[in-house]
């Protein structure tokens, strides 16, 4: 009995096969030689391939070998290979296996014991991070403090080009978006005030928020998003070609060389960002104010006079100050952790923008307790 | 055979602007040898091999593969063309966050619908002829320079090309890894036919494997001379080849 199938034929002869492949036995063609279409029966004892109408052939072929022999084997099936010419079986031998390749058997374990084993891994992870950031703190202090007593012991020519690209750079967006911010707070608090009369005290919810949170805040988020993954992922790429281990081997410190002058350039930006912000905050939300409720320019300032404090200024210009150390410091430290190529650098560039916001608003609501308690 | 050419290069002229890197290089590969381009720093190699990669377009003139203009060809066309190259690029190219299994198993999905089974034997046999069978669960960065080559070579094979360009294969390689390197093109290309186009500096390998040489010099913006390995290596009449293949530095 024959079975046609266009290029896999199949003739079947009491209990043995003869599988037949004609035409092309490449990759691209290997849907026209699916195994399933095989007539294989609980009584064939034989299958034989028949290679000789076999056309062009690549890797393909032997796969398809392969494929039909491990069949056999699982079956209990004799198996024979015949019409092979002397082209192709100097192909085969190139590529046949010194030994029969068998496929890995992934290691097996409980389910319950792989998943502790997983836990605790990644806990040893970030115990280990932990570790390595304090490491990485300790050295940053020890070299601001060694800068102090030798202030030419960092490199002050990469400064200037840090502050521009960090905070002058950064302008432009952290005014846009406090300005909205401003704007936004100012819309939506003219609303409720309005409804008890306490227009007035329009200045005083801008003025506080503005300057004690949403300036500091926000300048913090748009400067970790532009310079924290800015930094993570120059050091990372200089560390994955080398540039660092080069350096060192000149006898530059990297911390020196690299990581205070950004730091620096960070933290000395950060307050004057957020004392311009503040002023294009407070401006946003006086156009929010006269354009919504029943005041003027002159009493929304002198409104401001009163109520704004030297301590609601101080306490969100200090914050900045500690947002562009933790952005700075996480940037850079992420970056010297890159390890490998550009998917890593990838890694902890996004993980320094995590890392840096989470730590911003973590710190942001300890500083609000710390000033709460000590009355400013 | 002799005629049966599978790349040409017709009239190649390449600028940028107003730099002239190659101007009117013509020659012609046969299928199933050993081409080697070489030449000097800054003569062109690199600027030629994108050329017939198909990552850039001449200025001038044509690539010819198989007879189909790479040049001219419709971007469905030149995608098509260029599935019958591999490519082994100096810096290798695999994919870090890839094991070696999963970087030959990309170029299998990409251009075949072969079911699992398959795939993981093609890529099996693959891993196997470069000697890396073994390390098919390893990333890049756990094996060696040599084996990562041997593992970009595995995926620049993985759809049985016609043609596989090399690109500096022995940079970064110490002399016994870059030799047994060289004796894999060689094998491959016995026993599979396959086309090798080569880019080097590497004296050795050049005598060793290459069929054909191909010589650029940045002083004719194109092509010096071409020839079998010996005959430049004894061509006294040109000072600037005789040297290069001797290792002498030319004067001034």
């Amino acid at each position: 009995m024959s079975e046609k199938n266009e290029l896999f034929e199949f003739e079947t002869e009491g209990d043995s096969i003869t599988v037949k492949p004609s035409g092309e036995l490449v990759m691209t063609n290997a849907d026209n030689y699916d195994l399933k279409q095989m007539p294989i029966s609980k009584d064939t004892k034989k299958i034989t391939l028949d290679l000789e109408n076999v056309e062009r052939y690549d890797t393909y072929l032997l796969a398809f070998i392969f494929r039909i022999e491990k069949m056999c084997k699982e079956k209990e099936i004799e198996f024979e290979l015949i019409g092979v010419d002397t082209d192709m079986q100097s192909y085969l031998d190139l590529l046949m296996p010194k030994e029969e390749i068998e496929p890995e058997e992934e290691e097996k374990g409980s389910k319950f014991v792989l998943k502790v084993e997983n836990f605790g891994n990644n806990i040893k992870t970030q115990l280990s991070d932990i570790h390595d950031f304090v490491e990485f703190f300790g050295i940053l202090a020890t070299k601001a403090m060694k800068l102090i007593f030798k202030p030419l012991s960092m490199r002050w020519e990469d400064f200037p080009a840090q502050v521009f690209r960090s905070g002058v750079m950064a302008l432009p967006i952290t005014m846009l978006i406090v300005f909205l911010i401003g704007l936004i707070t100012g819309y939506q608090g003219a609303t409720q005030l309005k409804r008890f009369g306490a227009d007035m005290f329009i200045a005083d919810l801008i003025g506080i928020s503005i300057t004690r949170e949403l300036s500091p805040l926000m300048v913090a988020i748009l400067v970790a998003g532009r310079s924290g993954s800015a930094f993570a992922a120059e050091i990372g790429s200089m560390k994955v070609t080398d540039e660092i281990n080069a350096m060192t081997s000149m006898g530059y410190d990297k911390y020196e060389f690299l990581v205070l002058p950004r730091v620096l350039a960070v933290v000395l930006s950060m307050p004057f960002i957020v004392m311009i912000c503040n002023v294009v905050g407070l401006f946003g939300g006086l156009i929010a104010a006269i354009s919504t409720l029943d005041i003027t320019v002159i009493s929304y300032v002198n409104r401001l006079e009163m109520s704004l404090t030297y301590g609601d200024i101080a306490s969100g210009l200090i914050k900045s100050i500690f947002f562009g150390f933790v952005i700075s410091s996480i940037g850079c430290y992420k970056g010297l952790k890159v390890e490998g190529g550009a998917d890593s650098v990838g890694r902890m560039t996004t993980s320094s923008v995590v890392a840096a916001v989470f730590m911003i608003i973590l710190s942001d609501a300890i500083f609000t307790f710390i000033f709460q308690a000590i009355g400013i | 055979m002799e005629d049966d050419f599978i790349i040409e290069a017709q009239n190649v002229t390449v600028r940028y602007g107003e730099l002239t890197v190659l101007e009117d290089v013509n020659f012609k590969i046969r299928r199933g040898e050993i081409f080697v381009i070489v030449g000097g720093s800054g003569c062109g190699k690199s600027t030629l091999l994108r050329q017939l990669i198909g990552l850039e377009v001449p200025t001038e003139g044509q690539i010819m593969i198989e007879g189909e203009n790479l040049s001219e060809a419709s971007a469905d066309d030149s995608s098509s063309i260029m599935k019958k190259f591999g490519i082994l690029f100096q810096s290798n190219g695999l994919f870090a966050s890839m094991t070696i299994g999963e970087n030959v198993k990309l170029a299998l999905d990409s251009n075949t619908s072969l079911d699992e089974e398959t795939a993981d034997r093609i890529i099996d046999i693959k891993l196997n002829s470069v000697g890396l069978l073994n390390y098919k669960n390893f990333y890049p960065s756990e094996i060696s320079g040599g084996m990562q080559k041997r593992a970009a070579l595995a995926r620049a094979m993985a759809l049985d090309p016609d043609i596989l360009f090399f690109d500096e294969p022995s940079s970064g390689l110490d002399p016994l890894t870059a030799s047994a390197l060289d004796k894999l093109i060689i094998e491959l290309n016995a026993g599979l036919n396959t086309t090798m186009v080569i880019i080097t500096h590497d004296l050795a390998s050049i005598l060793n494997i290459s069929h054909r040489v191909l010589m650029l010099d940045k002083s004719v913006k194109g092509v010096i001379t071409e020839g079998k390995p010996d005959e430049l290596l004894n061509m006294k009449e040109n000072e600037l080849v005789y040297n290069f293949f001797n290792r002498i530095p030319m004067e001034g």
